[in-house]
């Protein structure tokens, strides 16, 4: 729905994203952050230690991240309105939760990257001609 | 629960949880308290949440946002008909794996 009043604005913004990333998205993440500051200490601790394993493992970027951010904030803070233990949110074993969380979302680029380059190779052993399908999704 | 009934849990946690849920709708909480009850004690609420955003993805459950008293809204989820789909085929499936597990406890083939 592009009116001509709006297509500069628009283009400036095109131009402004491709140097800055998606503002949209930018957006979506100081908005996060600000809900997690606002959780008490431990929960806020809980959640950033997620975090920084999302930020290893998970997806890169993109409008994909972003859900899988306020989707963590979402578990956190009904976790601390409900007083739930930290232990009953991510279990005994804190991997297993995480990895369970973290499946739902694109993966991350590098992950995509030698996913797609191993079934390639495979089926390049395998003699297949067709090529297999694109995993990066 | 041991190690082993946690790995077997895993596969089968979906079906559970649609089963849970084709009785009546529920929110997270109540869906991991109830599993609790049922003896699978070592249930992480994260974990039940996280197969309620993949069955969510996938299409298998409405979502409803009900306000609570504390804290933010509470996401209701509801079994819709692809999920009552998929539940039937789970049970099939079910059915098909204990009755080959059962006969090869019998010693037969």
């Amino acid at each position: 729905m592009a009116t001509g009043s709006n297509e500069p604005k628009s283009r400036y913004l095109q131009y402004l994203e491709v140097v800055t990333g998606s503002l949209e998205e930018k957006k979506r993440y100081r908005h996060y952050k600000a809900r997690i500051k606002q959780l008490p200490e431990n929960y806020r601790i809980a959640v950033e230690a997620v975090e920084r394993y999302l930020m290893h493992f998970g997806p890169a970027d993109g409008a994909g991240a972003m859900a899988m951010y306020e989707d963590l904030a979402d578990l956190f803070e009904q976790g601390a309105a409900d007083r739930t233990p930290i232990r009953d949110i991510v279990g005994d074993d804190p991997i297993e939760f995480v990895e369970a969380f973290m499946a739902n979302y694109p993966l991350g680029q590098y992950r995509a990257r030698e996913r797609n380059r191993f079934a390639n190779a495979i089926a390049r052993a395998a003699g297949e001609t067709t090529p297999p399908q694109d995993r990066t999704e | 629960m041991g190690k082993l009934a946690t790995e077997m849990l895993k596969g089968t946690l979906e079906g559970i949880v649609l089963a849970i849920l084709s009785s009546r709708p529920a929110y997270g909480y109540e869906i991991t308290a109830q599993l609790r009850d049922q003896g699978f004690s070592d249930i992480a609420e994260g974990t039940v949440y996280a197969l309620l955003v993949r069955i969510e993805q996938r299409g298998l459950v409405d979502v409803e946002k009900v306000p609570s008293e504390k804290g933010p809204p509470r996401k209701v989820y509801s079994l819709n008909d692809q999920g009552r789909e998929y539940l039937e085929e789970f049970w099939r499936t079910w059915s098909f794996l204990a009755e080959r597990l059962e006969q090869l406890r019998e010693g037969g083939n």
